[in-house]
């Protein structure tokens, strides 16, 4: 499924949070939102889902326009984690992965068997009757995916994921985003930090796009050579590419402002 | 739903079972009219109110998110104190469809209050937070109007309407267990139908909306489907307190958060909480009967206390 913004503005307050972004997701496409804070990724993401009805320009899945799908029609297309959850800390985890099958018309026990295999598949089974507040930081973003995983849409869209994590579980939620994009979902990733999507692979075929000041700056391959530079642009510092592993491998360090 | 809290429900239900054996005991012909006459559709309202209440109570924290939500939150109660309050104070003594006015006139004030609060509410550009604060400000607004009513009334329809804000279950017979049946049926089936995506709200409101929840509609629905029942209860029975406060929070407790079995669990233990209660309210003053709703505020509030100090020790 195609996702496409076609000049999307969103004023708030008499302040322009989105400016004239257009971009399209092809199917099976992965593309990461970068840019500094209150640039307008996640106001973007809302979009995208219908939780923000921009005030010129058009959301589209395919050939419909989002702003006609109701809540139901557009679950079965599009699913979210957001970068704060706000979920009880006393649901289970299983629980939280069945309320993402609220979509689909079926029975209680189809509910819970289509929950546990999405726990599986992201290897957290384990924890399926333990309350989230017990759960750790990387356990629970796991769970979070497997919510994804069980409302079962073609596209994918992720704030922030590995915020808060550290840098082990960093590297595991994103291999696991990768292998879920990999499985034939588009994915859509918001992010500033940009070193985090060599965990994904495929370099090569990972798009990103920097976002700042609700525009769209630029877009281009993340192993682009001009990579660093523009990203230097969008967060008003000088970025330096180290090289690692093996060649091509690179990460972007900022040296210092601008 | 566990087997801890299906035994708790059992036991609670058995004991108010019982409490038709509870009172002074009378013999012959007396002994069946007060058996069957009065104790049982006593015990039925009783059952019929408190599983009402809790139920809506359940269901008003969770479209809240609020654990003070109660069923009166949205102003039912203060809606149907004034419409009490003006049929006594122009004491008309005729009723409407065989219903007193005074019942009939709290109906109607419940119903004013409470569509104006869902009204609010169906039109999505209220957050829930909004909402509440409509169901106060409609809640303080009809409290004044009821003061000003007041005022004007004189001492007999004064002390009539103390009586009522007590809150008791009152000696309808069968009549009035058919009357109030309609409604809490609407809410009970209609709020156990609301279960799953009400649980879907518990992930925090605008996940449950990405994941298909119209939470918008739902909210409306929860407080036009829950307003019914409680409005026909306290338009009875005058304002109960605490019930549809501490009944799910003790159900909670028991068997923990899911709406699945939280929403039946409340609306079976309400109802005998309420009927226990009615009980010790015939029996704990020698010769009268204190009203229900302090018996359910004095035995309430310290069980609420005593299970959550003994969760957070968990």
């Amino acid at each position: 499924m195609r996702l496409r913004l076609e000049h999307v503005s969103l004023e708030r307050h008499a302040r322009a949070l989105l400016d004239d972004v257009s971009l399209t997701v092809e199917p099976g496409q992965l593309l990461a939102l970068l840019g500094p804070n209150g640039a307008g990724k996640t106001t973007l993401l809302r979009c995208m889902l219908g939780l923000a009805t921009p005030s010129a320009g058009n959301v589209l899945l395919d050939d419909d326009a989002l702003a006609k799908l109701s809540p139901r029609e557009r679950a079965a297309r599009v699913a979210w984690l957001p970068q704060h959850s706000q979920a009880a800390e006393e649901l289970s985890a299983l629980e939280l992965v069945m309320a993402a099958r609220y979509r689909f018309d079926e029975p209680f026990a189809v509910t819970q068997r289509e929950a546990q295999r999405a726990l599986a598949r992201v290897s957290v089974a384990g924890v399926a009757e333990r309350a989230l507040g017990t759960l750790s930081g990387g356990e629970r973003q796991r769970v979070s995916l497997a919510g994804l995983l069980a409302q079962a849409t073609p596209i994918l869209l992720v704030d922030e994921p590995a915020n808060h994590l550290d840098p082990a579980q960093q590297i595991d939620v994103y291999r696991l985003l990768g292998e879920l994009w990999r499985e034939g979902r588009s994915v859509v990733c918001v992010t500033h930090d940009v070193n985090l999507l060599r965990h994904l692979g495929d370099p090569e075929r990972v798009r990103v796009a920097g976002v700042a000041d609700g525009r769209l700056r630029f877009e281009c391959g993340l192993d682009a050579p001009e990579l660093g530079e523009r990203l230097g642009l969008l967060f008003g510092v000088h970025m330096r590419a180290l090289a690692i592993g093996t060649p091509g491998n690179r990460v972007l360090v900022p040296e210092g402002r601008a | 739903m566990n087997t801890r809290s299906a035994l708790f429900v059992a036991a609670s239900l058995l004991l108010a079972l019982l409490s038709l054996w509870v009172g002074p005991s009378f013999s012959g012909a007396t002994r069946d009219f007060v058996f069957y006459e009065l104790r049982l559709p006593r015990l039925l309202v009783g059952a019929l109110v408190g599983a009402t209440l809790s139920i809506s109570g359940a269901a008003f924290q969770a479209v809240f998110n609020n654990a003070l939500a109660t069923p009166s939150t949205v102003g039912t109660t203060a809606g149907a104190t004034l419409g009490a309050l003006l049929a006594l104070a122009f004491d008309v003594g005729s009723g409407v469809f065989g219903v007193s006015l005074l019942t009939a006139a709290a109906f109607g004030g419940a119903l004013v209050t409470t569509l104006t609060v869902s009204g609010l509410a169906a039109s999505g550009r209220l957050s829930k937070n909004d909402v509440l604060l409509a169901g106060i400000a409609v809640t303080l607004a009809a409290g004044a109007l009821a003061s000003g009513v007041q005022f004007a009334s004189d001492a007999r329809a004064l002390v009539a309407a103390a009586q009522w804000s007590l809150g008791q279950l009152p000696q309808v017979g069968y009549r009035g267990v058919l009357l109030i049946a309609p409604f809490a049926g609407v809410t009970v089936v209609g709020l156990l139908a609301l279960a799953r995506p009400l649980q879907s709200l518990a992930l925090g409101e605008e996940l449950a909306q990405a994941q298909g929840v119209h939470v918008a509609r739902l909210r409306f629905l929860v407080l036009l489907v829950a307003s019914l029942g409680v409005a026909a209860c306290v338009a009875w029975c005058g304002p109960i307190a605490f019930v549809g406060l501490i009944v799910p929070h003790i159900v909670r407790l028991l068997a923990g958060p899911s709406l699945r079995s939280l929403l039946p669990l409340s609306f079976l233990g309400g109802a005998a909480f309420l009927v226990i209660c009615d009980a010790l309210a015939r029996i704990a003053l020698p010769g009268r009967e204190l009203p229900v709703g302090v018996v359910t505020a004095a035995l309430g509030a310290p069980t609420l206390v005593f299970l959550v100090s003994r969760a957070r020790r968990e």
